[in-house]
């Protein structure tokens, strides 16, 4: 078995206005900005934690999300060890589209396994009164879907928010071990970039 | 590094004929698929790709309406090539996981997984995709028409026979001669035998330890003829990866990242994919940056100074020349945007301005009226119209809040930002709104505080921008190119780096580009940028320069730290905020006459910078005057690699 990832990729994907940039401010800074921008383009933000003992660094991937500007968000799905799938609470449309950005994901991710990718579902904005979607419609989903781990978060009030990207890490890593246990170490090389085509010169 | 995918041969209706057993439970099938030569990071690839419906024609990617598949989400109607290169991009990572194994003819039927993925994988059974350098042999054959037995090197993996049932095969053969030598085999006439011989060594060498700028050739990592098809840059890559080598795996993301954005941005390989040398040209000796000073921004007086008693604006040009050096006064902003901008014409009166005014408003409140006008009912039939107004909303609550003029809630400013975009979807309903208009348009309403003018000049603003937030973002993709190929004859040194860490095609300044700088300045630096662009002045496309001058700024930063993709792009977008526009302003009109007064500047800059029309220079007489002749082949002024370059590899930088 191989050394522990040391580096997590996790990427936040949902409609616009579901709170994404929110989540990873409220996680990376512990702060909620009500005056933040909407995203262009895409970024990400560092945060190292502790996971048994050793340090793990998230490196969490924020996009935009307008039509428009797929075939320039999608390149950076690549590499993710796990997904966060968001919606929010208050509008109906965003959870409909779950599915939509799960398939979005696992296409231009080339998840090879689709079935034991670990996906993360968050319903954001739980502060607000005015639900569209209620908890047990969501948990369905999740489980129906692949058996998720569901969370109602709030960036606003900070509510689950640490606990969800916690969750994420933990699927990453255990998803990372099983990979080492399952594939045989030609196949790990087979995934990797010809950086020499035939080797040659040393 | 950048994607660099070139065409060199195509021809369509090329067929296998798989056995009963390759073909699973699909009896007789034939596979029809188009058969390439391609040029891909500076390897040369024979590919192989069946027709999308070849498997199966009711598996055409086209799902209803309302499907929820993801390619169906790819594919509107009517955007059917978009989709079609979407696809490709998916089967082009199974291309580079194939050649992996150097063969990839793929043999294992895939099963699982959902539909679509599985369509695609169906497809890439047949597809495979070889280098050059791996084949061993061709056999020619004949049966009424022409097929080819393709042979790797490797002997334990074979490749389909190609049947060239529509002709194609010695066009094929005389691609690949380009490349390789063929030559007949001694005992089988019908069998050329391939090979590749390791082009120009020696002379790549040199240029490496020539321009080296960093002391640190180390080795070669790399097969020394892919390397040497390649530019200069790719050797530079080889030694930066030889460095941080170890790291490889951690590296691979990124790596990818950005090589699908380099197939986004589809343009760049044009430039790249240069022949040998092509960086080497552009090494043209740029002599001192000029310092240049800023002036006080115009004022009020100075403003009224330019008006004559019917209100036309007198000498204009030399207006635009003070409102580019020194940018105005807030309080004169309201009224020379407009002329700026185009709203009003310089040589207007104040009475022909009215009357334009008048015609104005009233078009805008029947566009207002239009969209105001429609019921929930009707709206409920117009999924496009409601796509842009939800999108409006949120936007329109997510910009420049901290503003004043915009901040806190039920602002009367967030409702005209909101009425001037549903307007401007009525003026423009296929491009309706886009992300990062909302940023377009808040500046020029806050200076405007009027609903109308604020509409029209953000229409000519617009009509700048179109094409960034269109369909395909053409602007966007036009500009990286332009942006790189400046660069590239800035400081080849930097754009080398960049290269070596896949950045090469300037994906961080995306934001930069898409809304010119609107979030990286504070809100009155974005005034003041915004006006010194639009005077036109010093040169066309000036925004680019402007990038290069805070590119230039990070570079040693950059380089120093030995940033990496992703850092790179973090370390870009943090620097929102902190830039002064004073400085950038100096550095890039220092930047624009150190590229004017040199000799000998390649055709491709020129145009960019629009420096072959006839253009004044601000504050060097003399210089702007003369139309510059247009150097094609003595572009190549440093001399370095004028043998290996064809006649005509001066052009296909990417110019607009
Ligand atoms: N009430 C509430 N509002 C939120 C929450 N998270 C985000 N928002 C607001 O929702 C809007 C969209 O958030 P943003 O993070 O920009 O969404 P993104 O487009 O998914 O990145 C902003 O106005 C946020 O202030 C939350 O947990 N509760
Ligand atoms: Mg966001």
């Amino acid at each position: 078995m191989t050394a522990r990832k040391s580096l997590l990729k996790v990427i936040l994907l949902g409609d616009g206005g579901v709170g994404k940039s929110s989540i990873m401010n409220r996680y990376v800074t512990n702060k909620f900005d009500a005056h933040l921008f909407h995203t262009i383009g895409v970024e990400f933000l560092n945060k190292t934690l502790e996971v048994d003992g050793s340090q793990v660094t998230l490196q969490i991937w924020d996009t935009a999300g307008q039509e428009r500007f797929r075939s320039l968000r999608t390149p950076f799905y690549r590499g993710s060890d796990c997904c966060l799938l968001t919606f929010s609470v208050d509008d109906n449309q965003s959870f409909l589209n779950l599915s939509n950005w799960k398939k979005e994901f696992i296409y231009y991710a080339d998840v090879k396994e689709p079935e034991n990718f670990p996906f993360v579902v968050l319903g954001n904005k739980v502060d607000v009164t005015e639900r569209q979607v209620s908890a047990e419609e969501a948990r369905m989903w999740c489980q129906e879907n692949g058996d998720y781990p569901y969370f109602e978060t709030s960036a606003k009030d900070a509510t689950n928010v640490a606990v969800a990207f916690e969750e994420a890490v933990h699927r990453a890593l255990a998803a990372d071990d099983k990979a080492d246990h399952l594939i045989p170490t030609d196949t790990v090389k087979l995934h990797r970039k010809p950086r020499s085509a035939t080797a040659c010169c040393s | 590094m950048a994607e660099l995918l070139k065409v060199i041969f195509e021809h369509e209706g090329i067929f296998l004929h798989p056995s009963p057993d390759e073909g699973g439970p699909e009896q007789d099938l034939l596979v029809s698929g188009t058969l390439r030569v391609l040029e891909k990071d500076a390897e040369i690839l024979v590919e192989y790709r069946p027709l999308e419906d070849s498997v199966d024609p009711s598996n055409m990617l086209c799902a209803g309406q309302d499907s929820s598949s993801v390619v169906e989400w790819a594919q509107c109607p009517g955007e059917k090539s978009q989709s079609r290169q979407q696809l490709e991009t998916q089967q082009s990572y199974e291309t580079e996981w194939d050649m992996v194994n150097a063969i990839s003819f793929r043999k294992k039927n895939c099963t699982n997984g959902e539909g679509s993925l599985n369509h695609s994988q169906e497809r890439s059974r047949w597809a495979f995709s070889v280098n050059i350098s791996d084949l061993k042999s061709i056999t020619v054959k004949d049966e009424g028409w022409t097929f080819l037995i393709l042979k790797l090197k490797d002997a334990f993996s074979s490749l389909p026979a190609l049947h060239f049932h529509q002709g194609g095969s010695k066009d094929f053969l005389d691609c690949l001669r380009r490349f390789a030598l063929l030559t007949e085999c001694p005992e089988d006439k019908t069998c050329l035998m391939v090979s590749t011989p390791n082009r120009a060594l020696s002379q790549s060498f040199e240029n490496l330890l020539d321009d080296n700028n960093f002391g640190l050739v180390h080795k070669f990592k790399r097969d020394p003829y892919v390397a040497t098809l390649g530019s200069f840059s790719k050797v530079t890559n080889y030694i930066y990866d030889a460095l941080r080598g170890a790291e490889e795996q951690q590296q691979r993301p990124p790596e990818e990242v950005a090589d699908l954005l380099g197939e986004v941005i589809p343009g760049l390989e044009i430039n790249q994919q240069e022949e040998p040398g092509f960086e080497v040209i552009t090494r043209i000796d740029l002599g001192a940056r000029p310092r240049v000073s800023r002036a006080e921004p115009l004022s009020a007086d100075d403003w009224s100074k330019h008006q004559d008693p019917e209100g036309r604006m007198k000498d204009e040009a030399t207006l635009r020349q003070k409102i580019f050096k020194g940018g105005l006064c807030h309080a004169v902003r309201k009224e020379a945007w407009k002329f700026l901008l185009g709203y009003y014409p310089w040589s207007s009166t104040l009475e022909e301005r009215k009357s334009v005014l008048k015609a104005k408003t009233d078009e805008y409140f029947r566009m207002k009226l239009q969209w105001k006008s429609i019921s929930e009912e009707q709206e409920r039939r117009n999924s496009r119209l409601r796509d842009y107004r939800s999108l409006i909303e949120k936007d329109v609550n997510r910009t420049d809040r901290t503003n004043r003029f915009y901040e806190g809630l039920n602002n009367p400013g967030l409702t005209l930002l909101h009425d001037i975009l549903m307007t401007y979807c009525m003026y423009d309903f296929d491009l309706g709104y886009v992300q990062g208009m909302s940023d377009l348009l808040s500046p020029i309403l806050y200076v405007m505080e009027n609903e109308v003018d604020a509409f029209w000049c953000f229409v000519s603003f617009m009509d700048q921008m179109h094409q960034n937030f269109e369909e395909q973002m053409q602007g966007m993709k036009t500009q990286l190119i332009q942006l790189s190929t400046l660069l590239r004859l800035l400081d080849l040194a930097f754009w080398n780096y960049l290269e070596s860490q896949e950045s090469g095609y300037l994906y961080f300044c995306f934001r930069w580009l898409l809304i010119r700088f609107k979030r990286e300045l504070s809100f009155q630096d974005v005034l003041r940028l915004w006006e010194v662009m639009w005077t036109g002045l010093p040169c066309q496309n000036f925004h680019l320069l402007i990038c290069c001058a805070i590119l230039d700024s990070e570079k040693q930063k950059i380089m120093e730290e030995n940033y990496g993709f992703n850092e790179i792009l973090k370390h870009i977008n943090e620097l929102a905020m902190k830039l002064d526009v004073e400085e950038i302003l100096q550095k890039a009109e220092g930047i624009c006459l150190q590229i004017h007064s040199c000799k000998d500047l390649p055709h491709s800059i020129s145009s960019i910078l629009g420096f072959d029309a006839k253009r004044q220079v601000p504050n060097q007489a003399g210089l702007g005057g003369a139309p510059r002749p247009a150097p094609q082949q003595d572009a190549c002024s440093n001399g370095h690699c004028r043998e290996s370059r064809p006649q005509n590899s001066c052009r296909g930088v990417s110019t607009s």
